[in-house]
């Protein structure tokens, strides 16, 4: 009688350890995709004059990088226009911090176009484009989303994730900036990093 | 005599409404510098002064093919760009479009925009009709 009472306290206890496991399995993907620690990473891309760049190049000074398209009139250049004035308020040149604008249109988005929009901002800003491939690859890294959404006349726009990563000196993720939040937070988020 | 007075009287007041009773007025029309083949956003202020309601229909410019006017809304740290429909512009209020909001957007522009550069843009309303105010492109960074 004991005895089957013990075999029947192992079966339960069994069952709660699979039970558990199962719990874990099914739990952990999630917890590693919101993990800090695998936002962004080492990337190649393909700068403005056509050769490669390696996210490296970005090493040693901290960095806010943005994902947008040049056929984008409003929310990517006041992005931009954005952080070249955050960069200012900062007071510590233009050394102080890297701006990076990755193209999620690589079809209509060449070293050439994302060089001359890069160019609009009369400070330095880093215009990055890539295969199509090469561009899905960061998009993933950075849990960034992009889609076409047809305008009338042919053309089209691309709906996109709009939030700014910042980079620490060794390239790691620390914070984002919301479009929608003050340039108050935005500005102590970027002092600490790049303090 | 009395019609003799009131015919110019009606035809004053008919040409009032054909003009607008609604009185609108724009004001500081901006745009960002462009490169290429790609559109710009143009930021206006609309008055309306009267007491009655207006609406914006349509945009037009002579300066581009196609004028549209587009609001933007971000969903989930997502930007989405649409076209905005007829915007009400209530009697006495005042709309100021802005980046991120609303903007007119202007699609193949006869020339990239340089700042400095000065152009027509039209806006019409159902009411008040056709309304022309002066653009000017900024530096960079806006306003």
């Amino acid at each position: 009688m004991t005895r089957l009472r013990l075999v029947l306290w192992v079966m339960v206890a069994l069952a709660a350890v699979g039970a558990l496991s199962l719990v874990l399995q099914s739990r952990s993907p999630t917890v590693r995709e919101t993990a800090l620690g695998t936002i962004g990473g080492p990337f190649t891309l393909t700068g403005s004059d056509g050769k490669p760049f390696n996210s490296a190049t970005l090493n040693g000074r901290p960095a806010a990088i943005f994902f947008g398209f040049t056929h984008c009139p409003d929310v990517c250049p006041t992005t931009l226009a954005r952080l070249v004035k955050l960069r200012r308020q900062l007071g510590k040149g233009d050394d102080a911090l890297s701006i990076v604008f990755i193209s999620v249109d690589p079809e209509r988005d060449g070293p050439a176009e994302v060089g001359s929009y890069a160019e609009l901002f009369d400070a330095p800003v880093v215009g990055l484009t890539g295969s199509p491939a090469d561009i899905e690859k960061v998009k993933k890294q950075f849990g960034v989303y992009s889609a076409k959404a047809p305008l009338p006349g042919g053309n089209y726009s691309v709906d996109h994730t709009a939030t700014v990563f910042l980079l620490d000196s060794n390239g790691a993720f620390v914070a984002t900036l919301s479009p929608q939040e003050g340039d108050t937070v935005a500005l102590d988020k970027l002092r600490r990093i790049a303090a | 005599m009395i019609r003799q007075l009131l015919l110019p009287a009606l035809l004053v007041l008919a040409a009032c409404g054909q003009q607008g009773s609604p009185d609108i007025e724009l004001h500081n029309a901006w745009a960002r510098p462009t490169v290429g083949q790609a559109p710009a956003a143009v930021y206006v202020t609309i008055d309306n002064k009267s007491g009655s309601d207006d609406r914006l229909t349509g945009a037009f410019s002579d300066h581009a093919a196609m004028a549209m006017v587009h609001q933007n809304e971000f969903i989930d740290g997502v930007s989405k760009m649409r076209m905005a429909g007829e915007i009400n512009i209530p009697a006495g209020e005042t709309i100021e479009m802005t980046p991120g909001g609303t903007h007119v957007m202007l699609e193949g522009l006869r020339a990239p925009l340089k700042p400095g550069d000065r152009f027509d843009l039209v806006l019409r309303f159902k009411e008040s009709g056709d309304k022309t105010v002066k653009v000017t492109v900024m530096k960079p960074e806006g306003q």
